[in-house]
């Protein structure tokens, strides 16, 4: 494998940010000891240490994006010439697609192209997650469903795995397939050893990185890599889940502790759930925008009749485990967790997702 | 068996359900808990990792009887949930545990770890078996507590001086010699990473609107859906006001926060105003009529229009 050496890593870095937005973990200012991904630029210090307090999936999913912007442009007025002409796509009242009333143009201003980014010092469970986004977002010419902005965001990215050597109490990984050693998501993984890291390249795109100059030969050999904490059965859940799917009382008992927070979602480096919503600047002006949503949140489901199909936490909760381990798995293929631990570490009613999985997997026994 | 659980006992026995904890969580600090017999609250213990305060559970078990454990500044919050009659007084047995303080956990776990093992006599605190600075590791809230209960008879001397004894006192201190501009922006750089997941609001005890609340519905529309750093102030600073006179400084919304948003500094600047202006304290008295809820109300409207 190749080498590089601890000090060499910000020069990399820099390297990479001549070409790329370079994210990367870092401990931010009077927080706590919050630890997220930021956009990384040359002098900015980085926490290779800590696990971070969330994922890294702003990198694919933003909190917030922007779909489109679009001006209200009327005829007649000295606005609308000027408007049309920057414009890049015009609905003009006279024409066949346009649902506007007389004299009146909607201007549609595309977003801005997804930029080429590297995505910096995520470990195994996190590259993993973005796969399993994939899954649903990323299937260009393909079968099932292509988002463009999200096939776009990800066709430019790159991501730099640091492969784990050591876990917490939080950490459950090792319950699927290949643990810390899952190589799915990373272009470049590097493995940490004394003075440094070996790479290796995952990706022809991670690959290419390792004939960079900050790269030298090793003979070293790579670290064993952590074994976290088990759950055996993870996968039956897909059978099981639908045979507990009425028992509310079960529901009901799992979920007693939530406060019906969004933390486990937001945290979650495969939660993905997504809300489309206008938001204007004054009455000419708006943006078409994307932002998180979370399944625990009452408002969730809520329809416009005032009926809410999932009327209380429990069936909320209900949903959040059956997404991620029933109905995923059955529509995507993949599991919707990679065991990172975050909705544990950071949940403040000390809910372990990992218990309530155990409790579905005896209550199936039993019957 | 301990004073604890025979009380937790007797108390089943008359409401079917008591909120409580045991120590569950990882490493075997406290986890909240749901109690319904005798035998279930065997497990029950109080210790200073119970740092939930349960009383956000009672509006949604509201019209049943309920007992709860509860700490002195748990208590002030039931208190203050019984004066806005969002709980019923008579369906709430409240069992008070004397405190001295509670412990920052996440705190400690992100210096040492997840699951890193915590052991507290009430003096001295070890985690993973060496003793740690146990100043640095107390909630904020409970060093300023006035019904904390020194853990030996002399207890501590005060500090005094100029010398903040802790961070919050020396970022309290901070912010008060901040401009207005200055704290402008201090606040946008802490919204920065505000993620809108909500925790401060669904871990405050007084945030009991739920799908009504103002900081998400669209009708009204007073903030937008995104999730960025003026969404994030405007949502502060709706849940600052709507908690005026309110705030029973439990400090469960900065505990929650996931990024680590000191939020108590907002509320403690406020509940001081509050006192200062109405001589009042929210969730002391439950006959108490909160200032801001003196609205005089004729007939559908607020103006009697």
């Amino acid at each position: 494998m190749k080498f590089i050496s601890s000090e060499k890593i910000p020069g990399f870095l820099e390297a990479l940010s001549a070409r790329s937005t370079v994210w990367a973990p870092r401990e931010l200012t009077g927080s706590g000891g919050t630890v997220m991904f930021e956009r990384w630029r040359p002098g900015d210090p980085i926490d290779l240490e800590h696990y971070s307090s969330l994922s890294a999936k702003d990198v694919v999913l933003p909190r917030t994006e922007k779909l489109f912007g679009y001006t209200y442009a009327f005829g007649g007025s000295p606005f609308s010439g000027g408007l049309g002409a920057s414009g890049t796509a015009v609905a003009a009242s006279d024409s066949d697609q346009a649902p506007a009333t007389s004299g009146e143009q909607i201007v549609i201003k595309p977003a801005e192209p997804a930029p080429s980014t590297v995505l910096f010092g995520v470990r195994a469970c996190d590259a993993k997650s973005i796969q399993v986004l994939d899954a649903l977002f990323n299937n260009p010419g393909g079968e099932g469903y292509n988002d463009p902005q999200y096939s776009a965001r990800r066709e430019g990215l790159t991501v730099i795995t640091l492969a784990c050597t050591t876990c917490d109490d939080a950490c459950f990984c090792s319950s699927f397939e290949n643990g810390a050693s899952e190589k799915a998501g990373s272009d470049l993984i590097l493995y940490p050893v004394d003075g440094g890291f070996l790479a290796e390249g995952v990706t022809g795109k991670g690959g290419e990185l390792l004939s960079e100059p900050f790269f030298e030969e090793s003979e070293l050999a790579p670290p064993p890599l952590a074994e976290t904490a088990v759950i055996e059965g993870l996968e039956r859940l897909q059978e099981i889940l639908p045979g507990l799917f009425d028992d509310l009382d079960f529901w009901e008992r799992v979920s007693e502790r939530c406060v019906s927070c969004g933390f486990c979602t937001y945290g979650c480096p495969t939660c993905h759930c997504f809300n489309i919503h206008d938001e204007m600047q004054g009455d000419r002006e708006g943006e078409r925008l994307r932002s998180w949503d979370a399944c625990m949140f009452a408002l969730y489901t809520q329809e416009t009749s005032g009926h809410n199909p999932r009327p209380t936490l429990a069936h909320r909760y209900r949903n959040r485990i059956n997404h991620k381990f029933s109905y995923y798995p059955e529509n995507q293929g993949e599991i919707l967790c990679t065991g990172c631990g975050r909705c544990i570490r950071g949940c403040p009613a000390a809910l372990d997702i990992r218990d309530v999985l155990r409790d579905a997997l005896k209550a199936a026994r039993k019957e | 068996m301990s004073e604890l659980v025979s009380t937790i006992q007797k108390v089943l026995a008359e409401t079917g359900l008591v909120l409580g904890w045991s120590a569950t969580g990882a490493g075997g600090v406290a986890a909240p808990e749901r109690f319904h017999t005798a035998e279930e609250a065997e497990v029950a213990i109080f210790d200073s990792t119970c740092v939930h305060n349960l009383s956000v559970h009672l509006p949604r078990l509201k019209g049943r009887a309920v007992g709860i454990v509860a700490k002195a500044c748990d208590a002030r919050s039931i208190v203050e949930l019984i004066a806005e009659r969002e709980v019923d007084g008579d369906q709430v047995r409240v069992i008070e545990v004397s405190c001295t303080d509670t412990l920052d956990v996440k705190a400690i776990w992100r210096r040492y770890g997840y699951g890193a093992l915590i052991e507290d006599d009430g003096s001295e605190l070890r985690v993973n078996g060496e003793p740690v600075e146990r100043e640095a590791f107390v909630q904020a809230k409970c060093l300023d507590c006035e019904d904390r209960q020194p853990a030996t008879p002399a207890g501590k001397p005060v500090p005094s001086g100029s010398k903040p004894a802790n961070a919050r006192q020396q970022l309290r201190e901070d912010f008060q010699a901040m401009s207005v501009g200055e704290r402008r922006a201090f606040w946008r750089e802490q919204y920065a990473r505000c993620i809108r997941c909500h925790a401060c609001r669904e871990a405050c005890p007084m945030c009991y609107c739920r799908d009504v609340c103002i900081m998400q519905t669209t009708d009204p529309h007073w903030t937008g859906g995104g999730i960025n750093t003026a969404e994030a102030e405007m949502m502060q600073l709706i849940r600052v006001n709507h908690l005026a006179g309110r705030c029973t400084a439990c400090g469960e919304c900065e505990r929650a926060c996931p990024v680590g948003i000191p939020l108590m500094l907002l509320m403690e600047e406020q509940n001081r105003a509050i006192e200062e202006m109405f001589d009042y304290r929210a969730g002391v008295d439950p006959e108490a009529k909160p200032p801001l809820l003196t609205f005089d109300i004729k007939g559908d409207s607020w103006d009697g229009e």
